[in-house]
């Protein structure tokens, strides 16, 4: 486990390797980590990953994309996608949706007046609810006879 | 003023507006850290080849949204990473190509033992990179390789300043592990 797992500092730490933090925190941090055994040597290490990066070579791709890109672009082949510009409706553009919507209110508000209704007329007292379990003899169908002659 | 004088933003201007020189201007300008971060991202020249010229022409198509609070740079750098991260996607690359020959050694170093270390570190180091997940991968190198702030990289991998922060030390902390874990 390197050293950067175990220390509760490394975020800071690394901000501090790339001067992102601001002079009294900077400061701070400096003055801790100087005397600090855990934070020491992951200050170390992320200035070694920096030396490392900075040697790493720049390969060239040896291409002239300008030219390559240019000419795909000359070709006809690509063009640029302008802006989208937000719509304006017209009012008949409009109008069947918002038909369409009352419409559907409408029917929504009829069957949930409806439904409301029915419920009320189908409200049972216990002992009709009850009346599929008691000891009537077979020949009834309907076990809440009442309520549907009472209807 | 020189012909290819002046700030990216009076060339994006220009493209802008449909010229296609302006527009060649910016890729001269653009190119090799594009191609050298896709190169790294992917780790095939091939690949970096074909994207690089895929992203600049993605961004040609999208140069009528560029808007002027943006950074040119960092706004292509943006284009070229979502470029990476789809080829990455498509072709579900876990290990890379090896990269070994498409580097040269640094030629500043006279002493040939020390030259061979420094190319050895060299070689650890890709290799060592190859096997970061791109998101620590891609934030690493726009700070190492690109010198990007904070702000910018935010810009580019649509992040916050915070998260930036933090997952910069996770990138570094994985990258040292795998990098101890490759020593012999």
């Amino acid at each position: 486990m390197s050293a950067a797992e175990t220390c509760p500092r490394t975020e800071d730490i690394s901000a501090l390797v790339d001067n992102e933090l601001d002079g009294s925190a900077r400061a701070a941090l400096d003055a801790h980590v100087a005397g600090c055994a855990v934070c020491a040597p992951v200050m170390a290490e992320f200035r070694q990953l920096r030396t490392r990066f900075a040697a790493l070579p720049e390969p060239a791709p040896g291409v002239d994309f300008a030219d390559l890109v240019d000419r795909r672009i000359a070709a006809g082949a690509v063009v640029p996608k302008s802006k989208p510009k937000p719509r304006r409706l017209r009012w008949w553009q409009v109008a069947p949706a918002a038909l369409g919507g009352a419409l559907s209110l409408s029917i929504g508000a009829y069957l949930g007046s409806a439904l409301m209704l029915g419920s009320q007329l189908t409200a049972q007292p216990a002992a009709l609810q009850m009346a599929a379990f008691t000891a009537t003899p077979p020949g009834t169908l309907c076990p809440a006879l009442q309520a549907c002659t009472g209807l | 003023m020189l012909v290819s004088d002046g700030p990216d933003e009076v060339w994006v201007r220009r493209a802008q507006a449909g010229d296609r020189k302006a527009y060649s201007e910016l890729v001269r300008r653009h190119q090799d850290p594009v191609y050298r971060y896709l190169l790294r991202m992917l780790g095939s020249h091939d690949d970096a080849l074909e994207l690089t010229q895929d992203a600049f022409i993605k961004a040609w198509q999208a140069l009528p949204q560029w808007q002027p609070e943006a950074q040119f740079r960092t706004w292509l750098f943006r284009i070229a990473n979502n470029t990476a991260l789809d080829a990455l996607r498509r072709r579900k690359l876990v290990e890379f190509v090896p990269l070994e020959d498409a580097f040269d050694a640094p030629s500043s170093e006279p002493d040939p033992e020390r030259q061979a270390q420094a190319v050895q570190e060299v070689r650890q180091l890709e290799a060592s990179l190859k096997r970061l997940a791109p998101e620590h991968r891609e934030i690493l190198l726009l700070r190492e390789v690109e010198e990007m702030s904070y702000e910018e990289i935010g810009r580019v991998l649509s992040l916050s300043e915070g998260t930036v922060k933090s997952r910069l030390a996770r990138a570094r902390t994985a990258l040292i592990e795998i990098h101890a874990r490759r020593r012999p």
